[in-house]
């Protein structure tokens, strides 16, 4: 129970009644602060909405019964501050200062009073007979905040009233404190913030300047306040208002001082940093201590990077231990026999439509969609992540590894959306303002492994390295950050020598996962990668069966084989046959083609699951070379387009597709030769 | 305390909001709260999840429901 009486700076009175006029009350307060809904718990349908004269703000006024009488209660346009930037904070200003209510309701959230209170801190200046309604107490009991409106009542100088307007909870106690404002029971004495130290003296100076001129209803302190603020109305009004000489002066000292914006609102945080230091506890317990205790080690410099590395290494085992078997059982359960099926049914077909079906379709789509099981894994893992709120964490511990490596800070956010896909990835850089820092990002964003990419690794690993997959997979995302990271080193010395830039990160608190969230996130990507292996990859595996189909229906004399085994002598810098050549390439359009690809060229003679035809075709060093080609390599057209689109340029787009190609290459020669070295 | 912050974000790099509230002797809720002023007095951008590159991403739909506070935000200078 609040007993205003027994603060010293809150006067009482006992003499006065309502007499008279309708009292007008005044709902102020931030958006989204609960003060609609006071408003129309208060009047009801006595209430009607319009617009202020002149502008296209919502203007809401309403009368209820109190007090044996009625009250003319408006709600005023939600607001940050009382600066003249946008019509709502004048209107509210204006409205305060010129019509004088009664009594000002200032409603603030006690579940963000870090933010509410700043207007607070604005209206103190204004001389209004001010209540402040501490509203959505059960919203801060529910994060454990708890807020003590007798000492803050004590510090604002004016009452305060805790209430749940959505509950109607405290309304009656908030009405009575209204009535003794008006009977002139309580008379609110706010206490105002002062302005930052070092500008007290020019803020004097103003003040004495002006004190004759300011015109009524402004207050004066008020008025010499905002001219510091630099208020574009303030300053025009007093332009006006003052004789040239003293305006002069004035206008001198707001030269000299064009930071007193910044001295004016650093002392109104000061003070309700003070304010909420006496009157409010956050307790480091629930979620938010869990988060502290756990953020020491997530992003940690060193070992945030540990436990990153440790992550990605449990989704990788996630994705194998799960997923390989179940994609290796699809391929020679469902695809192998479903091609001998079709085979069989279109005996008597024409040769090439029985192709077209068994090898291109069959062979090609069906291989690709095998590995969807591994995908929907992967997607959980990544979405699981995500809603816990980790992904922040990575995104933040990479950024400060990418610091150490001289890279710019802000190219951290669009490479780590690469993680999804480059194409948003290369898109993302429109944050960056430099335009050589962006080039760059640009240019070494397709070296983060996508998830097309990974879909790949995760069908080929298995296939060759068995158990032993996951750490190839893991050394694979390594090398890849590595190389983007060496990249990134190399084009930064040489465009923009180190600069370095800002950025705050707001990290989410750790959460318990929601499974409809997270099954929607994987129900999402998974239909768009279903989609995808209808649409391009269909395509492509169709053009691929024709190339390897024409001219005589000979796979070894094909217009494919001609071009892969045109193509060769490169691929054997890596111990490719033109098969793998032939797959590489057709990788251009979308990643995954390689498997598709690979799928037409051995669908005829597989026997078993194409995984198994690969193990027995290809080498060890062969293997490892293609995977290291395959996270290195050009990206798909997808992304090469956006590259053009984001550079305007042909030449940095072939820059970058150079760059990636001649390094994919070189890597995978040095991987092949370095195996075959060890005799692997 | 406002002007330190900026201070602080101008020095470079990356800080997270509890970091600074750590340097500023004050929580990560006042941090946000100067942020946010900042950000409407446009000294500061603003940005949360992908950064206004979400057009043209065929994760959008996915993302979109990620958004803050299960997401993060960015300010930057």
């Amino acid at each position: 129970m609040l007993q205003l009486h027994r603060h010293p700076h809150i006067h009482t009175r006992h003499h006065h009644q309502i007499t008279g006029n309708e009292p007008l009350i005044a709902l102020v307060g931030q958006p989204n602060m609960g003060k609609s809904t006071l408003f129309n718990l208060l009047t009801g349908l006595n209430q009607h909405v319009g617009n202020w004269p002149g502008k296209t703000v919502e203007h809401r006024e309403g009368h209820f019964n109190f007090m044996g009488g009625t009250v003319r209660l408006v709600d005023l346009p939600g607001t940050y501050s009382l600066t003249a930037n946008s019509p709502e904070e004048v209107i509210t200003r204006e409205f305060i200062l010129h019509e004088k209510p009664d009594v000002v309701v200032a409603v603030v959230s006690a579940a963000n009073l870090e933010r509410s209170l700043y207007l607070v801190a604005e209206l103190t200046a204004l001389n209004a007979p001010l209540v402040v309604a501490l509203n959505m107490m059960d919203v801060a009991a529910q994060e454990g905040i708890q807020v003590d409106a007798h000492i803050l009542e004590a510090a604002l100088g004016v009452p305060v009233v805790p209430m749940v307007a959505a509950k109607a909870a405290g309304v009656h106690r908030l009405l009575k404190v209204v009535e003794d404002v008006l009977i002139g029971k309580v008379i609110p004495c706010p206490k105002s913030p002062e302005v930052r130290p070092d500008h007290q003296q020019v803020l004097d100076h103003i003040r004495s300047l002006i004190a004759q001129h300011v015109p009524d209803p402004y207050p004066q302190n008020w008025v010499s306040l905002k001219l510091l603020e630099g208020d574009i109305e303030v300053t025009r009004m007093m332009r006006q208002a003052l004789p040239d000489a003293d305006w002069n002066a004035v206008h001198d000292i707001l030269r000299q001082h064009d930071d007193a914006y910044m001295a004016v609102a650093s002392g109104r945080y000061q003070w309700i940093n003070r304010l909420l230091s006496a009157a409010m506890s956050r307790p480091r317990k629930g979620q938010i201590g869990l988060t502290e205790r756990l953020d020491r080690w997530a992003v940690h410099p060193f070992w945030g990077l540990v436990i990153l590395a440790l992550i990605l290494g449990v989704v990788y085992e996630l994705t194998f231990a799960i997923g390989a078997p179940i994609q290796a059982w699809l391929d020679a359960h469902l695809i192998t026999p479903l091609g001998s099926l079709a085979a069989i049914a279109l005996s008597t077909a024409p040769l090439w439509v029985r192709g077209m079906i068994v090898e291109g379709l069959i062979g090609g789509v069906g291989s690709v969609l095998t590995f969807l099981p591994i995908l929907v894994i992967f997607f959980a893992a990544f979405a699981f992540l995500e809603d816990v709120g980790y992904m922040a964490r990575a995104a933040y511990v990479m950024d400060s590894f990418m610091h150490i490596m001289g890279l710019h800070g802000k190219s951290f956010l669009p490479l780590f959306l690469g993680f999804g896909c480059n194409v948003p990835a290369v898109l993302g850089t429109r944050v960056i303002d430099s335009r050589p820092a962006r080039l760059v990002t640009i240019l070494i964003a397709p070296f983060v492994p996508c998830t097309a990419r990974m879909a790949v690794i995760a069908f080929i690993a298995p296939a060759f390295f068995g158990e032993k997959a996951v750490w190839v997979s893991w050394g694979l995302v390594l090398l890849s950050l590595s190389v983007l990271v060496l990249s990134g080193t190399l084009l930064n010395k040489i465009f923009f020598k180190g600069e370095r830039s800002a950025f705050i990160m707001e990290m989410p608190l750790y959460h318990v996962p929601n499974t409809r969230t997270i099954g929607l996130s994987v129900w999402q990507r998974s239909i768009s990668f279903v989609r995808k292996a209808g649409t391009a990859i269909l395509a492509m595996a169709l053009l691929v069966w024709v190339l390897s189909y024409l001219p005589n229906g000979d796979l070894n004399t094909s217009y494919l084989a001609q071009f892969g085994k045109f193509l060769e002598p490169v691929g054997r810098w890596m111990g490719f046959d033109w098969r793998l050549m032939v797959s590489l390439i057709t990788s251009f359009p979308a990643k995954e083609n390689i498997i598709a690809t690979l799928g037409v060229l051995f669908g005829s003679s597989a026997e078993s699951g194409l995984a198994d035809v690969l193990a027995a075709n290809y080498s060890t060093a062969s293997a490892l070379a293609l995977l290291v080609v395959t996270v290195l390599f050009i990206p798909c057209i997808s992304t090469v387009v956006v590259q053009k689109q984001e550079t305007h340029s042909w030449g940095w787009t072939l820059l970058g597709v150079a760059l990636m190609l001649g390094l994919s290459l070189a890597a995978g020669a040095a991987t092949y030769h370095i195996v075959l070295s060890m005799g692997l | 305390m406002l002007e330190k912050l900026l201070a602080e974000i101008r020095s470079g790099g990356t800080q997270e909001i509890r970091t600074l509230a750590g340097k500023l002797g004050t929580t990560p809720a006042m941090v946000a709260a100067m942020l946010e002023h900042l950000e409407r007095s446009g000294l500061l951008k603003a940005y949360q999840g992908c950064s206004g590159a979400c057009p043209g991403c065929s994760l959008k739909e996915a993302c979109q429901r990620s958004d803050f506070p299960h997401g993060m935000r960015i300010w930057q200078d």
